[in-house]
């Protein structure tokens, strides 16, 4: 049995420390802890009445005998465990009730499972092993490549091996998305590939609707229509409490932040408006853009669900500002490179998808909306861009000077954001 | 993918057989769609059913939420690969299933 030492990060989530074998350096190595921390020893072989014993006085003494430290057992190379080594468990769990049991393989799970165990604590499963090896690319983006790894599966494996919470979070809110009727794949399961993680999802047989504009031109209308009705349908579904973040929440952190680089009058008024803005427990995707919408054989699918919220259909319709026209209205090559059809195409394509979404093409109306669309757009984008240090460059500066002078105009006339 | 119907009053029986897909679900669509009316126990057998994606999940879903208003619905004889499907996806809460 090994014992790691543990780090909590600031986040909360554990990492351990290389190897932490001599317990003399714990106490230098425990300046860095912030939250909590965490005692983590491995369970290996079997353990049964041969060794209980043994195993029992080890796990107490190496959980030692501070009462409110969360103790981790990593079960990665357990084999086996008896009734006898299961209340050696037990044991340590009577000093130590913040137990957590990881890394546990389908026939010791079994054991915990049928024994009561797993209802008595927390126990997770091992993370089931793919290999990619000679298995085909079919896909390849920021945060990842997909292989197809049989006839009806492909694994998303993530370049980041830190990603497990993010991928986490994206299976959940695509399961919950599915119940709740929104057409988008299968998530399976999440899995280990080599030293990182993957998500395995169904295969799909699909195009994105940034290809078919950038390709087919003349579908234009065909495209407008199929990605309004998914937009609809997104936010007509009422979303349990709590199950998503409230997208009012992360709008007013933007507007919090890019008042700050506004005139004291307009900066008030925008954190205001995005305050004013009424709870609302429909789902929006929130960066609902033309890569993130597929078509298969009959369907129209909806991916990258890992932006799910609840919210005004005005924070939707900010972030779809954005990705047609805000991010490229300084340089409007921007748009060509991200999602392959041109700056004069995706202002035809906003156009047509805010007149359909409004279920009307009087100009009144249609600017109305947009304009509120703008304000969240534009509030989002000066954010992130001086937060990449957009400041620093004069195209940067340039460009956030033109979304301020926008924002600045828009929140003259504006005075009210919901939809 | 076949589809055999059983229609006895109310008793609507459907046994879906092969790969319930993308190509395939819009077919048993059209089929629960025009055949549920007067339906008070939908009864979907699965014995033969070698596969499900999420299209064929979703036309599950319709379905369940049009009898949920007029009867009862259950799903039976899952196969194992199937069953891990329902059971992956959060279906197994949804379903009924024997």
């Amino acid at each position: 049995m090994r014992q790691d030492l543990p780090i909590a990060d600031a986040s909360g989530g554990f990492s351990y420390a290389e190897d932490g074998q001599d317990s003399s350096c714990r106490s230098t190595e425990r300046v860095t802890v912030t939250m909590s921390d965490a005692i983590k020893i491995e369970l290996t072989g079997r353990i049964d009445s041969g060794n209980a014993e043994e195993v029992k006085k080890d796990l107490l003494s190496r959980a030692g005998d501070d009462r409110d430290t969360p103790v981790i057992l990593d079960a990665q190379d357990l084999e086996y465990i008896s009734s006898a080594g299961l209340r050696a468990i037990l044991q340590l769990r009577k000093d130590h009730e913040q137990l957590t049991i990881i890394n546990v393989s389908p026939e010791v799970y079994d054991i915990f499972d049928m024994t009561g165990f797993t209802q008595m604590m927390e126990i997770h499963r091992a993370y089931k092993e793919v290999s990619i090896e000679g298995c085909e690319v079919i896909g390849k983006g920021a945060n990842g490549t997909i292989y197809r790894i049989d006839k009806d599966n492909v694994v998303k494996v993530f370049n980041n091996s830190d990603a497990l919470e993010e991928i986490e979070h994206e299976r959940e809110v695509a399961k919950l998305a599915l119940i709740l009727g929104i057409p988008t794949a299968i998530s399976y399961d999440v899995v280990r590939v080599g030293d990182t993680y993957g998500s395995v999802f169904e295969l799909l047989n699909a195009r994105s609707f940034s290809t078919i504009l950038a390709t087919e031109p003349d579908k234009l209308d065909w495209c407008v229509n199929e990605y309004v009705d998914l937009l609809r349908k997104i936010h007509s579904t009422v979303v349990p409490e709590g199950k998503l973040p409230d997208m009012k929440e992360t709008a007013l952190d933007w507007a919090k932040f890019t008042s700050e680089y506004l005139p004291e009058e307009e900066g008030s008024k925008l954190r205001a408006l995005v305050e004013a803005v009424p709870h609302n427990d429909h789902m929006i995707h929130g960066d609902y853009h033309t890569k993130n919408v597929e078509l298969t054989d009959e369907e129209v699918l909806l991916i990258d669900m890992d932006t799910l919220a609840v919210g005004d259909p005005v924070f939707e319709l900010g972030s779809m500002f954005n990705a047609f026209i805000g991010f490229s209205e300084y340089d409007h090559n921007k748009i060509l490179e991200f999602q392959g059809f041109d700056y004069e195409t995706a202002a035809k394509f906003w156009d047509k998808v805010l007149k359909a979404y409004a279920g009307t093409d009087d100009p009144d109306v249609i600017k109305g909306i947009e304009d509120k669309a703008k304000i969240v757009g534009y509030t989002r984008l000066i954010r992130r861009s001086i937060r990449r240090k957009g400041l620093e460059t004069e195209d940067g500066k340039a460009e956030i000077e033109l979304w301020k002078g926008e924002l600045i105009s828009l929140l003259d006339k504006v005075d009210s954001l919901a939809i | 993918m076949t589809i055999e119907k059983t229609r006895n009053d109310g008793d609507f029986l459907v046994k879906v057989s092969g790969r319930l897909d993308t190509t395939t679900a819009p077919e048993l669509e059209r089929e629960l769609e025009d055949g549920l009316q007067g339906v008070t126990k939908l009864t979907i057998d699965f014995s033969d059913l070698e596969y499900i994606s999420s299209a064929g999940l979703r036309v599950l879903l319709r379905a369940q939420r049009m009898m949920n208003n007029q009867g009862e619905m259950i799903v039976r004889g899952v196969n194992d690969i199937v069953k891990e499907i329902f059971e992956v996806t959060g279906f197994t809460d949804i379903l009924t299933i024997e």
